[in-house]
C-alpha cells in the first residue's frame, strides 16, 4: 500500500510539468498501482475501510478461485481412481507437493512436525506461484487494446474500469503483508505447540547469561520478531513490482523517442532495436523470478517456523 | 534541497545498495562455485546451504531500496 499509494497520490498532486506530453513515470505508476479511484465494483466505506473491489482484489479472488478449483478438482478425480496412479496434471502437482514436503518443509521443521506445517507451506507456494505467474500475463493490457481498437465501450463501462492498473496481486504490499502476517502467526503457533505458550516466549532469548546482556538482547529479539515478516512482505512485493517497472520503463523508450524527435519512425526504430529485445529478456528473467520468489517465501516461512520449533541457544 | 535529494542522494544510495548486494552475492556465488568444483558430489548440499543466506542478503538489499524510494516519495 504505502509506496504505491504515496506514489500514486504524489503523481496526481504534482503539477503537470510536462504538459500534455507523454509522462513515463505517471504511466508506469498508474500501471502498477492499485487504482482506488477506478474500482471495478464500488462498495461503501465501513468503519474507515474502503470495501470497493479494485483490480488487485479482483485478481486475488481470481487466483484463489483458480488454485482452489484446479487443485481440488484434480485431487478429487485422482482419489476416485481404481488404482492410485497419478496421471497428467496430477503428476505435476504431486511432484510439487513432494518437493515442498521433502525439500522445504522436512529439513526445516523436522520429521515430527512435517504433516502439521506442510499444508500451510504448500498453500503459500501454490498461491504465490499462481498469483505471480498470472500477473505476468498482460490480460488487462490486451483487453485495453481490444477496447481501444475493436470494442469501443463507453467511458463508464466495466471494461474501462477494469483496464486501470496492474494485474499482479502479489505486487501489492497489502497482499504480501497479509501473507507475512499468517507466517508471523504461524511462528508463534509453532513455538507454542512445540514448547508450550510461555516457554515459546522464553525461548526467544538464550538462557543463562549475565543480566545486563538481556537489556540489550530482549529489545533486539522483539524487533527481530517483527522484522522477519516485514522483510518477507517487502521482498515479494518489491520483486514483483520491480520487474513490471523495468519492462514498462524500457517499453516507454518508444514513446519518449517519438516525442523527442517528433517522428514515429524514431520511436519504432528504438523499439525494434532496443526496447523489444530487452523487454523480452527481462520477461524471461521475470519467469525465473516468479518461481524463485514463490520458493523464497515458502522456504523462509519454513525456516522461521523451524527456528521457533528447534531452538538452538 | 529536494532536487539534491531526488537527483543525487537517492540514486547514490541506490548505487551503494547495488554495490553492496552485488559484492555479497558475488562472494557467495564464487565460494559456492569453488566448493562445487572441489567436491562435485556435494553440489546439492552446497546449493542448499548457499540459498538461505543469499535470500536473506537479497531481502536486506530490497529493504534498503524500498526505504530509499520511500524517502524519495515522502520527500517530495
Amino acid at each position: 500500500m504505502w509506496v504505491q499509494e504515496i506514489a500514486h497520490q504524489t503523481e496526481h498532486a504534482a503539477p503537470e510539468a510536462a504538459g500534455e506530453g507523454f509522462n513515463a513515470g505517471k504511466t508506469i505508476i498508474e500501471h502498477i498501482s492499485n487504482p482506488k479511484d477506478h474500482p471495478i465494483l464500488h462498495l461503501p466505506t465501513i468503519m474507515g475501510i474502503d470495501f470497493s473491489v479494485t483490480k488487485h482484489v479482483f485478481m486475488l479472488w481470481f487466483v484463489a478461485t483458480i488454485v482452489f478449483v484446479v487443485v481440488t478438482w484434480s485431487v478429487r478425480r485422482y482419489l476416485r481412481q481404481e488404482r492410485l496412479v497419478p496421471s497428467g496434471f496430477m503428476n505435476g502437482l504431486e511432484a510439487v507437493v513432494e518437493f515442498i514436503r521433502d525439500q522445504i518443509a522436512a529439513p526445516n521443521v523436522g520429521r515430527k512436525w512435517v504433516n502439521t506445517w506442510t499444508p500451510l507451506i504448500l498453500t503459500f507456494f501454490l498461491f504465490i506461484l499462481c498469483a505471480n505467474a498470472i500477473g505476468l500475463i498482460p490480460i488487462f493490457d490486451v483487453l485495453g487494446l481490444l477496447d481501444h481498437w475493436v470494442l469501443h465501450t463507453g467511458d463508464h463501462s466495466v471494461v474501462k474500469r477494469i483496464i486501470h492498473g496492474g494485474t499482479t496481486a502479489t505486487a501489492n504490499f497489502n497482499v504480501t503483508a497479509a501473507l507475512a502476517t499468517i507466517t508471523f502467526g504461524a511462528i508463534i503457533v509453532a513455538g507454542s505447540m512445540a514448547h508450550g505458550f510461555f516457554k515459546h516466549w522464553k525461548n526467544l532469548v538464550p538462557h543463562g547469561m549475565a543480566w545486563p546482556i538481556y537489556i540489550l538482547l530482549i529489545p533486539i529479539e522483539i524487533m527481530g520478531m517483527f522484522v522477519r515478516p516485514f522483510a518477507l512482505t517487502m521482498r515479494l512485493a518489491a520483486n514483483m513490482t520491480g520487474g513490471h517497472i523495468a519492462i514498462l520503463a524500457i517499453l516507454s523508450f518508444v514513446f519518449l523517442f517519438t516525442e523527442m524527435f517528433h517522428r514515429a519512425l524514431a520511436g519504432i526504430g528504438v523499439g525494434l532495436i532496443v526496447s523489444v529485445p530487452l523487454a523480452v529478456g527481462i520477461s524471461a528473467l521475470e519467469i525465473l523470478v516468479v518461481l524463485i520468489q514463490a520458493y523464497v517465501f515458502t522456504l523462509l516461512s519454513a525456516v522461521f517456523i523451524g527456528m521457533a520449533i528447534h531452538v538452538h541457544h | 534541497m529536494t532536487g539534491l535529494v531526488q537527483f543525487f542522494a537517492i540514486p547514490f544510495g541506490l548505487g551503494m545498495i547495488v554495490i553492496g548486494a552485488g559484492l555479497g552475492i558475488g562472494r557467495l556465488a564464487a565460494a559456492a562455485a569453488d566448493g562445487i568444483a572441489r567436491q562435485p558430489n556435494a553440489a546439492d548440499r552446497i546449493t542448499g546451504a548457499v540459498n538461505l543466506p543469499l535470500f536473506l542478503l537479497e531481502g536486506v538489499a530490497i529493504l534498503a531500496e524500498v526505504f530509499a524510494l520511500l524517502v524519495l516519495f515522502l520527500g517530495r
